[in-house]
């Protein structure tokens, strides 16, 4: 059995006064783990991603990263261990030029700029954007920008990569590449969409949040074929299965 | 394009230009933050009636415009709006005081004319500096320099954060009043009565946005500090520019170039 990279337990979070998003969830995430969160807008996914890396505080329960609790006084050795990726590449890229945006985390580590400049190019291969490192950031197209933050992630060499609807406005040519990074990065990744087909071409495992609390841990193949359950959390069969 | 997107467009230019591969720009921040902070302090240290040497100190930012084959009329033209206010301070000079101050060409300028042409010419000469400044610094080597000179770490971060949430707060200016412009044809501006809910609306919108930028700078390990592995202690040709312009600008301070210059030409 893989070790046991992220462990939750009965995990619950509410902002302010207002119902629980989260109601005494529970699971645990190894190390090659694919998970994808699904469920309707409000179910609580992005809130879940970012209780994981203690954007979020206040909650109840317990979170641990390698063992690690998440809380206040660890936020920096967890974060070392996660990477996350925002749905709004713009909101995440905020350096002139992809080179030092890409360089930043390690930078911020305190590695020797010869490490900095190993790792940024490293990055950068992977997602097939060598030669963009001089580029403006507000030049770069939708995709492009989605890629370089996910660049931006993988120079920190995560053990975790969580990412937040990150097939939201990609064009199928920018899909399809980013399946393959998905794919070629072999460690523990959780992602949250609504594009089911996109979960099912890169995740092993799906949790459907629903009303607080997890309806669904396991296998995609049953729950994504799945149309009762799916249409009582509020979403559709993917459109690859959709017979028309 | 619209007055929003020319100004989010000079914003990335100017970002843009101090991020060029130029010797200017290869310079240590700490080098050209200390020489333009010299600079600052020779120009506003001058007299109120010291035109001749305030002019003489113009030397510095035209040369460095020179070198740096950065434009300087689209440097006057970016400033547009900050010069006009530098040029308004001392304009009620000249009703003040009227006592006669020197001769030009005949013509006798009053203490009050000296005192609002020094000031202008103080005024416009430190915003082209600290323009020239920022068109060949990133923004980080800015806040790193003004670190190592220890500057209070919130103070730097207040700068860098408030130099990000501008873009943030322009780009969602822009796209407000776009959605605005579309579903109002025809109408000059926006009308009076929707000013306070944009305003509202675009507020509480950029400042999600620099929230989520915020997090993401943490999320990557900043806490505050800029490291200094990128920009390593000062070498050779930085000390070169710090002796050479320094030197230059003290000269200018001491002895009023254009006065020397002036009285060579009478004999």
């Amino acid at each position: 059995m893989s070790h046991i990279h992220i462990e939750v337990k009965d995990l619950s979070f509410s902002y302010g006064q207002d119902r629980k998003i989260l109601d005494r969830i529970s699971f645990t995430a190894r190390e090659k783990d694919a998970i994808g969160i699904i469920g309707a807008n409000g179910a609580g996914k992005s809130t879940l991603l970012k209780l994981l890396v203690g954007l979020l505080d206040g909650f109840e329960g317990s979170i641990r990263v390698e063992e690690i609790p998440v809380e206040k006084r660890t936020l920096q050795r967890v974060r070392e261990k996660i990477g996350y990726v925002f749905q709004d590449a713009d909101n995440q890229l905020f350096s002139v030029n992809v080179y030092d945006d890409v360089a930043f985390g390690p930078r911020n580590y305190g590695l020797p700029e010869e490490e900095v400049d190993r790792r940024v190019r490293k990055a950068l291969a992977r997602v097939h954007l060598e030669g963009f490192d001089e580029k403006p950031v507000h030049r770069l197209s939708g995709g492009e920008k989605k890629l370089v933050s996910i660049a931006t992630i993988l120079s920190m060499t995560p053990d975790i990569l969580l990412m937040d609807e990150p097939s939201a406005a990609l064009d199928p040519r920018n899909r399809r590449n980013l399946i393959r990074i998905l794919g070629e990065f072999d460690h523990l990744k959780i992602l949250t969409s609504h594009d089911l087909d996109f979960i099912w071409d890169t995740c092993s495992r799906v949790l459907v949040l629903h009303q607080g609390g997890i309806l669904y841990d396991g296998d995609p193949d049953t729950i994504l074929r799945d149309e009762k359950t799916l249409a009582m959390v509020g979403l559709e069969l993917p459109l690859s299965l959709t017979v028309r | 394009m619209s007055r929003i997107s020319g100004a989010i467009h000079e914003m990335q230019t100017i970002e843009e230009s101090a991020s060029r591969d130029q010797w200017v720009n290869r310079l240590h921040p700490l080098v050209k933050f200390l020489v333009t902070l010299f600079y600052l302090v020779c120009v506003v240290s001058c007299g109120r009636y010291d035109l001749p040497r305030v002019l003489g100190l113009a030397l510095y930012p035209f040369v460095l415009f020179e070198l740096t084959d950065l434009p300087l009329g689209q440097a006057l033209c970016r400033l547009r709006l900050v010069l006009p206010l530098v040029c308004i301070v001392g304009i009620f000079n000249p009703l003040l005081d009227r006592r006669p101050g020197a001769e030009l060409l005949g013509f006798t300028l009053t203490l009050g004319l000296l005192s609002m042409l020094t000031l202008m010419a103080k005024g416009i000469l430190t915003v082209l500096a600290s323009y020239l400044l920022v068109a060949t610094t990133p923004v980080e080597g800015l806040c790193a320099a003004m670190r190592m000179v220890h500057i209070p770490r919130m103070i730097v971060v207040e700068f860098l954060l408030i130099w990000r949430y501008l873009s943030l707060f322009m780009n969602e200016v822009q796209k407000t009043t776009e959605a605005y412009r579309l579903r109002a044809p025809g109408q000059k501006g926006i009308a009076m009565k929707y000013w306070g809910s944009l305003m509202g609306s675009m507020l509480l919108r950029s400042i999600d946005r620099a929230g989520e930028v915020y997090e993401a700078m943490c999320l990557r390990g900043f806490t505050g500090d800029f490291p200094s592995g990128r920009f390593p202690g000062a070498g050779r040709r930085d000390l070169v520019y710090l002796a050479g312009f320094g030197a230059g600008i003290l000269f200018l301070r001491l002895f009023p170039v254009l006065v020397l210059i002036g009285s060579i030409v009478a004999r």
